[in-house]
Formats: C-alpha cells, structure tokens, sequence
C-alpha cells in the first residue's frame, strides 16, 4: 500500500479564513482539549486555520455556499480528509445545487489525487444521484470515459479499476459494455502483465452478464482460452496470463487435462527447431521465451494429481483390487510419481522460494490418495 | 550474486510491468551485495530514535494527508513498541490515553481527530491503542469507551448484504468489516444480529486467483446472470484485502459453527495457492507483493505474511509433522537444519532477510523498499511481519481447554460470547518454532494473528470485557521440538 504523501497546492489565495470579513461571523475551534497530545502532526497554517473554521461549522450545522468553498480548501490541501468530503455531500445535498459545477471539480481532483479512496467514493455518490435521472446513461458514459483517461496515467490503480466495475454493475444499458472487451483488449496490448487487466476481463466476461453476441457460452469459453494461449506464447511467465486460464477453467468446470497439449509445450526446456507447425489451439512459445516456465510446470502436476485421484473415483484401482491386488500399490501412485517429480522439480530447481508449498502440495496429495 | 538470484525471466518480451520489475530487482540485488556475508541486525535502536520523536516531538507537515488517521499514527507508534520489547511509563500512557479519549465521537466509535466523524478504522486503531496503553477505572481509558453507543454506530452503517459502510455515506469494503469485527470481539459487543450476513459478504470477495479483493457489488446489468451468487469482487486480488477477509473469516467462526444454515464457503486451496506465489523469488529476497505482477512491499510482510499464520485455522494442514493431540509424534531433529522442517508454507527465513537487508532506513524507521523513506505504517507492518516470520502463533486445543475450565458465565449471557472468547484468546506459540534470523538479537515479540496486539495486551483488554480472569499458561505447546 503506498504511503504518505503530502501536497501542498501552489497557486492558491493565501488569505486566511480568520482574515476574510465574510466569515467573521465564526468562531475557529481548536482541534483539541488537551494542551499536549501525542503525535502530533505540524500543519501548515493554511490547514490549521481552515481545519478550526471547518470544525466550528460542523459543530453549529451550517450548510451553505460558503461551506463549499472551506471544504474544497481543506480536500485541496488533505483529499483524504473523510469527515469533510461527507459534509461536503451533506451540504451539496441541503442546498440542492446543480450537479455540473461539482462533476467538474471531482474531474480535476481525481486526476489530482488519483490514489485517494474518498475522491472515487464522492464520484460514486454524484453518479448516484443520477442513476435514476434522464441523463443516466451518459453521465455513466462518460465516467467510462474518465475512468479510461485515469488508467493511462496509472495503469494498476486499484481504485480506478474497482470503479470501473462498479459503474458497469450499477448502470443498466447494454451499449456501455459494448466495448469493454476492446478496451480490456488495448490495455493487454500495452501491457500483457497488467493483471488489474486481466481481472478486469474475467468480471467483464464472466460476471457481469450476459451481452448480445454472448449468448453460446461454450463458444465464449473456448474464445477466452484461445485468447489467453495466445497471450501466453507471447510471454509464457506471465503468472497473470495463468491465473486467468485456471479461472477460465474453474468457472466453466473444465478440466485442466484438456490443456495437456498445450502445458507441454511449455513444461520443458527450450528447444529451437521443435514446432513450425501452425496450431492455433496450441500456440508454441515464442522463440525467445524462456523455458520450462513455472507456472506451466504447475499446472501439469496438477493434471497429474487430478488424473491420479480419478482414476480411483472412476473404480480403476477398485478392479484393479479385485483382480490384481499386488498391483494396486504401484498403478495408484502412478499418476501420483508423475506430479510428485514436477513438484520436486519446482522445489529443487525451478521455483526454490516456494520450496516448502511445493514440499505441502506432495504431502497433502499423499495424504489424501 | 548468490546462485539463486535469477532475474525474473521476461522472455525478451518487455512491457511497463517487466520495466520496473527488472528495476527493483536491480535495487534489491545491490542490497544483498552491499551487505555481503554479514549477518543482518535489526536496528532496533534506531527504530526506537524514529518512533520516539514521531510520537513525543511529532510528525512533519508531509503527514497532513493522515490527518484524518491520527489513530492509526498512535496505534502503529504504539505497537511498534509493543513488538520491539519496549513498555512505557505511566506519565507516557496516560497521556496516550488523554489523546485517544478525544477522538470518540459524542454518537459513538472514534473519529480520525478530535471533532471527526465516527469511522469503523480509526475505531479499531483507537481500540488497539487502548488495549496497549489502557486499564480499567477512571481515566484509564477502558471504562470510558461508550459501548452502547459505539454498537449503535456499528448498526447505522450496516448494510442489508451483511457488509458495512466505514462510515455514514462512505463506501464499504472488508478492511471496514476486519475493524469492526476485532472492535466488537475484544469490547464484548459482537452479536449475532450485528454480523446477519457478513460471513457471506466476505465470501463473496474472493477472486478466481483465490485472494480477496476490497468489495463486492451485486451485478444488475442487463440479461441472466451466469454465477451463482451475482455479487462479482470489485478489484482483484489484494494482500491488505486477503488479510482482513480471511482474519473476518475466523473472527466469525463462532457465528458459522452455531448456524444451521446453509454456510457460505471460501476457497481455501487457491487462497493457499495465491498467498505463496505473493512471496518474491531470491532476487527480490523473499518479500511480499500485495498483488500479481506488482512489485514487493515490506508491508505485505504482515498482510500476506501474517496470513499464514491464519491458515491452520481454516482447516489447512500446514504442518504434517505434528499433531496437537500426540506431541510425541513431534519430530526432534536435531541433526536437520530448521530450514528443512516443514514449519511453514512460506519462506520465513527470506521473509526475514528482506526486512533486515531492505525493509530498513539507514536513519531508523523501516520502509516498504529501498530508496524510499521510512514512515510510521511501514515500520509497524515490517515489524509484525518480521514477528509473523520469526514466530509461529497459533491456536491451541490445550489453551483453548485451559480458558474453558476458568470461564464463569453470568446472567442472560450471549450463548456465543464463551466461544468467541475462547476462540479469540487460545492463540499461543508453538513451543520450539520460533526462528530467528541472525541472532537472537534480533527477536521481536510475538503479535496475535488475528488482532496483532501482543497476546497478553488482547488478554488484559478482554479479561476486562468479558470479566473473566486469565489463567496463566500452564503447559509447553506441542510442537516440532528443536
Ligand atoms: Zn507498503
């Protein structure tokens, strides 16, 4: 999580609010009771004064035009100020004010601040308060727009992305998600490791609906594995591109051994003159890719393991009890051996900061033929 | 260059990712070089020099951005102590307690400040604070937190789905629900009307990488939905999330064990998965990324690190050799470098090793990786993951027993209050795990795996809350003896 940062904005009116006649009125609120509190922080004097301004307004309600100006001073100087973001609402609310001025403001903040949980939370707020109007679908629109405009200044930005989802979740029109498979499509071009992308893909594709054009699931299934091979040959050790093929199994409930072919080719050393054959549902690796790839050694002990285990549900070794009895020992953990050298492997050679999941994963699949 | 310390292979396909990956490495690898074969120290002086001037001199104007969190500065400042081994005198904890007195807010739960709204974090920090510096009676802290009001609190800013707002017209997300969760345990005030719903939220957060992301949101586009439960996460996976999802998992344990319904259910196999492919390779000496393709932080130490901790709990068998029931089927091996023991499923030696070479500021105070500045969060987070991968916390049926047989109920009890109780405190070490990298100079305490508090402060705070008197430990735990 990022820490601390201070901002301090430059081209401001130094005036403080103790000088301003219009808030003569007011009496400023010291922060504390206590004379001498522990860990304190040293404000600027900006801060101080309009802090003690902000607490006095709270304290006697008020809720006017002037009461915008002294929040956005304060978001200005701390964005992540919460107390003062929701009286801002409360306020916005109270004096009923058209919402463009506000919209506008949040556009310069957010791109400001783009790592402030509060500032994406107001969005959502005004952006609510506008589901249900006219104009729904453009003000939602146009937040993609935004959103899109945020992630190229901050490709992995958290906040952004869960926004994204949000918006799509909450605003019901088919035409804003026309294009979202595209737009996941140009920020995996740019970069095939962005896994708030590949996440992005998986929530536009499997858990948000179904979109016109959709609708045969086994074709949009085979689509996505397609889609992720290809990224895969591009980059085989990209732990993102992975992940998401095991989701794309997961979900669909298929098994992993229906990839075999295709894990092979990446579960073993690099090998210039092997494949010149063009097999889209098997796309080699890329000539420069480097290899065995871990996760592709992963993922086959895991076909391995599952294979072993089905072997017993399906009744092999119970015949093979009956019939062979000497036997069982050595056909049950065939498949067993198998994954047991890859996780070996993995440990010893490949993947040796893992070494004692890898030694778990062995133990666990013992434990559990 | 040790053997090891192969650069993460970008199969001369670079991108932004790749970019600064390759970079950080570069860092981090200089670090290794620069300190050589020497054994790491931890500074402990000089964290001390850092945290003592944040907390009597105070924080420079760059920390204005954490105005709103002057709870958290406390509470980190204050636990950072309490793992370095360093109590306080009674002048200094009473002025903590002054200070923290005045973030509560008149309508219950404490604000980020004094005069600040009611907010489910600064609520859990100022509570953990208490628990650190506080005691019972008048001034003392304790008896002064308005509970009543604060349950009020709590119940304004729950939502039907079972999850929470952190505060009233904020947004929801499961560091709010952790919060609030160890807030109501260690305070007596966890109910099951106040948790209706929640281990379902939590639940429902899990990616198909198998961590936690921050939220989740029902689905309401057009067309039949093709999940299960149409509540897809919003964000991916997420260290800092998985923490505070799986932590609220076990803190409702309680609620889950006594209900008769259908349970809702997590996926603990890809949650084991994702938190180890979370640890760094040698190159990026063993630290913890909070997500997939990002880079390594020191304080995913204690979000991703101090999880482990948590897994045993949940049903997964960490640890083979041993076995609670028969502490004679643990395996004395003298002979066997405690790096073949099968002690943990993560590398607690390299975790180490990157606090010690990387995490910590040549002036004091530790960071998330060099260059960087040190601050008060990183410190705290480095230090409870330095003591999640120095010792191993876990509970204990033979703690737990132990509780049980000095319970005394009182009168229209909560039927659940003795479990949550019992379930809370039967943490304990295992006896004979504890591995300290270079030296014993450098050991921290032990920090409980759920609230990370110390044992003994989340035993004074609830001994006091559920008026129960603490028995002392009276058994050596079971374990891989060494
Ligand atoms: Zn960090």
């Amino acid at each position: 999580m990022p820490s601390a940062s201070s901002s301090t904005p430059k081209d401001e009116p130094k005036t403080l609010f103790s000088e301003r006649p219009e808030w003569a009125d007011v009496q400023a609120l010291e922060q504390y009771e206590i004379s001498n509190p522990l860990a304190p922080i040293f404000y600027s004097e900006e801060y101080k004064d309009a802090t003690g301004y902000f607490r006095a307004i709270v304290k006697k309600g008020e809720m006017s035009e002037r009461v915008m100006e002294l929040t956005e001073f304060i978001i200005r100087h701390n964005p992540a100020h919460y107390t003062v973001w929701q009286y801002r609402y409360k306020t916005l609310l109270a004096l009923q004010s058209p919402l463009e001025a506000e919209i506008k403001l949040m556009d310069e903040l957010a791109v400001k601040f783009l790592k402030t949980y509060q500032v994406w939370h107001h969005r959502r707020l005004l952006l609510l308060l506008q589901r249900d109007s006219s104009n729904s679908f453009s003000a939602a629109a146009k937040e993609l727009a935004f959103v899109a405009q945020s992630l190229k200044a901050d490709e992995k930005n958290y906040h952004t992305w869960s926004h994204r989802q949000w918006v799509l979740s909450q605003f019901d029109h088919e035409d804003l998600c026309a294009s979202e498979l595209d737009f996941v499509d140009d920020m995996l071009n740019h970069d095939v490791r962005n896994n708030s992308a590949w996440h992005h893909r998986f929530f536009v594709v499997f858990q948000s609906g179904v979109r016109e054009g959709e609708e045969d699931r086994a074709r949009v299934v085979k689509r996505e594995l397609t889609y992720t091979k290809q990224n895969i040959s591009l980059a085989p050790n990209n732990p993102s591109a992975w992940n998401y093929l095991r989701g794309v199994l997961d979900y669909s409930k298929m098994p992993y051994a229906q990839l075999t072919s295709f894990v092979n080719l990446y579960a073993v050393p690099t090998d210039s003159d092997v494949i010149d054959i063009v097999d889209l549902d098997n796309p080699p690796p890329s000539k420069d890719a480097q290899l065995p790839c871990v996760a592709a050694l992963e993922f086959l002990a895991d076909i391995y393991e599952k294979r072993g285990k089905d072997d017993e549900e399906y009744g092999t070794t119970a015949a093979v009890e009956v019939y062979f009895p000497s036997f069982l020992h050595f056909l049950e953990s065939n498949e067993l051996i198998l994954s047991k050298q890859v996780w070996k492997s993995l440990a010893h050679e490949h993947d040796t900061i893992r070494q004692k999941y890898w030694e778990y994963r062995i133990r666990e699949a013992l434990v559990n033929a | 260059m040790r053997p090891s310390q192969k650069p993460t292979p970008i199969d001369a396909f670079p991108t932004p990712t790749s970019h600064t990956q390759a970079e950080t490495e570069a860092v981090l690898l200089k670090h290794t070089l620069d300190n050589g074969d020497a054994k790491p120290v931890l500074e402990k002086n000089a964290h001390l020099q850092f945290l003592i001037r944040n907390f009597v001199q105070g924080f420079p104007q760059r920390y204005t951005s954490q105005d709103a969190s002057q709870p958290w500065l406390l509470c980190w400042i204050l636990q950072s102590f309490s793992v370095l081994q360093v109590g306080m005198d009674p002048n200094n904890k009473q002025r903590s307690i002054d200070t923290i007195m005045e973030w509560q807010h008149p309508d219950g739960g404490f604000g980020g400040g004094p005069g600040q709204s009611a907010h489910l974090l600064p609520t859990y920090a100022a509570v953990c604070a208490l628990a650190i510096v506080g005691r019972p009676g008048p001034n003392g802290g304790w008896d002064q937190i308005d509970r009543t009001k604060m349950y009020n609190f709590f119940m304004s800013v729950k939502q039907p789905d079972g999850s929470f707002l952190v505060a009233e017209h904020a947004e929801v997300d499961v560091r709010g629900i952790y919060c609030l969760l160890v807030t109501a345990t260690l305070l007596d005030i966890l109910t099951p009307e106040l948790v209706e719903g929640t281990a379902s939220f939590i639940a429902s957060c899990q990616t198909y990488e198998g961590g936690f992301s921050s939220s989740s949101q029902p689905y309401f586009g057009p067309g039949p939905t093709l999940l299960d439960s149409p509540r897809p996460a919003l964000g991916e996976a997420h260290g800092g999330y998985t923490y505070c999802a799986l932590a609220s998992w076990i803190l409702l344990q309680p609620f889950l064990n006594a209900s008769t319904g259908p349970k809702p259910t997590v996926n603990t196999k890809n949650l084991v998965r994702w938190l180890v492919q979370m640890q760094g390779t040698e190159i990026e000496l063993g630290g913890f990324k909070g997500r997939t393709n990002k880079l390594v932080d020191g304080c995913y130490s204690w979000w991703v690190g101090g999880s482990f901790a948590l897994l045993e709990s949940i049903g997964v068998n960490v640890n083979h050799n041993h076995d609670t029931n028969d502490p004679a089927k643990a395996k004395p091996d003298a002979e066997e470098s405690w790096d073949d023991v099968d002690d943990d499923l993560f590398n607690r030696k390299a975790l180490q090793e990157y606090i010690l070479f990387a995490g910590q500021h040549p002036a004091g105070g530790l960071r998330d990786k060099p260059p960087k500045n040190a601050d008060a969060y990183h410190t705290m987070y480095c230090l409870a993951g330095l003591s999640s991968a120095q010792h191993r916390v876990i509970q204990s049926p033979a703690r737990r027993a132990e509780l049980a047989r000095s319970w005394t109920s009182s009168a229209n009890d909560n039927p659940l209050r003795e479990d949550i109780f019992l379930h809370s405190l039967s943490w304990v070490e295992e006896e004979g795990t504890s591995k300290i990298i270079g030296g014993a100079a450098n050991r921290v305490n032990a920090t409980h795996p759920l609230f990370n508090l110390t044992v003994t402060h989340a035993e004074g705070i609830m001994g006091h809350f559920y008026k129960q008197t603490i028995p002392p430990k009276s058994f050596r735990a079971p374990g891989p003896a060494s």
